[in-house]
């Protein structure tokens, strides 16, 4: 596990239906501590994305630069660990093959990746579901095994770009619980990318509220673990934090 | 109306589950009008034989040996040229799908050479190769290939971006990501551009064999032309239907929905 910096980064494009360059993302530095929880939330198009890209190494950065540990990011790699919104699932894998991906890219025989991928299976109450194929499971299964498949390899640093956007409310939340209780068995180093406010305190150690491709604000969020949004939902700080991100997102 | 909709609702039902002799059923009426005006002597006999003509002059060409040999040649080119044509068709399909800069290169002369075809190609060839077996696989090689290509580098465009960067994230090379992504993503489209190929192929081939055959399923018609055998010309057609029937129902539509429908590709019907 490492820590992530993020230093002075930029990125403009070329914007073919405007015409001009737009600024995406605008002189970005962040630091998140090793085995740190963060989220980055913002409304649609300030950049949140881009950044999440550009850490990923999808994108290169026009300026600045992405460290894991001291190591600079030049491309993709197993290092950083990606959580899609659409689950980007292999669809011809099977569970457990689509789990055991990463594994099988370091050259580890089927037997011992199959044991692992089982291992991490399990802990996301998939151990059922490994022999079927991913179309053939429900939108939030398919997003456990997403999880998973990322939390196999082993990363250094878990980015998660609007992982639970595209499952329903109650299956969301679940999701969520699941996913501070895998993080505090593992204690992973998180960048999670969102624009719902409450997920984003929810599960967050510090909330980044961006806007128009800058950091406007950070705030921390001292609410004990373990969180479950039964008694999460029902305490002073959480409304209170809630409604301060809230009132930034909104006036960004 | 709603009787006949009943009829064709409960004969859906009645094909679902004798598909074989589903497939056969159509032709009842076909082979029964055949019959009828051949019996009817509409056109003289030797010039329009009836369906027990045909199959007694089926079951003699088999006892000699000669339509089983022929068919054995016909396929067995068909074969060579396919495997040549997915060799060179998949490779070319994965270049330009997923180069942008082999796209703008090749597909100009794809086209062009696609609109061509097959047998405008066959003087040319006959005065390079003369009339032998090089010159029938390069007309089906040159038939199967462009609807590999196409549907190659269609499968390549259709596979969602996240896929490849998901496979880089967790550490796959460039190589990887072929083997596991892009050509298992294509596979449906491969298949179909095959399935397209060959169809294209076989007609292609039998045009060959008339004009350039010493054997084979269209040698055979063109030569029963010269002996004024209407009943081996006849045999040659219905081989070359039920042929393609048996390949493309029974052999390639299952993998092409095998590949696609496991995978929730194509939707399942």
């Amino acid at each position: 596990m490492k820590g992530l910096t993020l230093r002075n980064l930029h990125k403009t494009y070329f914007d073919l239906n405007m015409g001009s360059r737009v600024t995406a993302v605008q002189d970005v530095s962040l630091h998140i501590r090793e085995g740190e929880f963060v989220a980055v939330v913002g409304p649609s198009g300030c950049g949140k994305s881009t950044i999440l890209n550009m850490v990923a190494g999808f994108l290169p950065a026009t300026k600045g630069e992405v460290l894991v540990g001291d190591r600079p990011v030049k491309g993709p790699g197993p290092d950083r660990g990606v959580v899609f919104q659409n689950f980007a699932l292999f669809p011809w894998k099977t569970v457990i093959d689509n789990v055991g991906f990463g594994l099988k890219m370091r050259g580890i025989p089927k037997p011992e990746r199959d044991r692992i991928a089982r291992e991490f299976l399990a802990l996301a109450g998939l151990t059922n579901a490994a022999d079927r194929y991913p179309n053939e499971l429900s939108g939030g299964m398919q997003q456990r095994v997403g999880v998973v498949r990322a939390l196999a390899n082993e990363p250094d640093v878990l980015l998660m770009d609007e992982p639970f956007a595209s499952v329903d409310a109650q299956t969301r939340m679940t999701l969520q619980e699941e996913l501070t209780r895998i993080w505090q068995e593992r204690r992973h180093t998180v960048l999670f990318i969102t624009h719902d406010v409450g997920e984003a305190v929810f599960l967050a150690d510090r909330v980044i509220v961006l806007s128009k491709g800058q950091v406007l604000r950070e705030i921390d969020i001292p609410i004990s673990r373990p969180r479950a949004w039964d008694t999460v939902s029902e305490q002073d700080d959480f409304k209170r934090l809630s409604s301060e991100v809230l009132q930034m997102v909104r006036s960004a | 109306m709603s009787q006949l909709g009943q009829v064709l609702e409960q004969y859906g039902r009645w094909a679902a589950r004798w598909p074989t002799i589903a497939a056969l059923v159509p032709f009842l009426p076909i082979v029964a009008l055949w019959w009828g005006v051949a019996a009817a002597e509409v056109f003289p006999r030797a010039f329009f034989p009836g369906p027990l003509e045909v199959v007694n002059g089926f079951a003699v060409l088999t006892y000699k040996g000669i339509l089983p040999a022929y068919l054995e040649d016909s396929i067995g080119r068909l074969a060579l040229g396919a495997a040549c044509g997915i060799a060179i068709g998949v490779p070319l399909g994965l270049l330009v799908g997923l180069n942008r800069a082999a796209h703008t290169a090749l597909w100009p002369l794809v086209l062009f050479f696609q609109a061509i075809g097959d047998i405008a190609w066959l003087p040319l060839l006959l005065i390079w190769f003369g009339f032998g077996l090089t010159t029938m696989t390069f007309v089906i090689v040159y038939t199967v290939i462009f609807p590999v290509v196409f549907n190659t580098a269609l499968g390549v465009r259709s596979i969602a971006p996240e896929l490849v960067r998901a496979a880089l994230s967790l550490g796959a090379s460039r190589i990887a990501v072929l083997r596991e992504v892009i050509l298992p993503g294509a596979l449906p489209n491969i298949m179909t551009g095959l399935r397209n190929g060959l169809g294209y192929g076989w007609r292609a081939l039998i045009a060959a064999e008339i004009i350039v055959g010493t054997s084979g399923i269209g040698f055979m018609m063109f030569d029963a032309r010269r002996a004024g055998s209407a009943v081996e010309i006849v045999i040659g057609m219905i081989v070359l239907g039920l042929l393609w029937y048996v390949v493309d129902a029974w052999i390639l539509a299952p993998i092409e929905r095998a590949t696609g429908q496991r995978w929730g590709l194509i939707a399942r019907s």
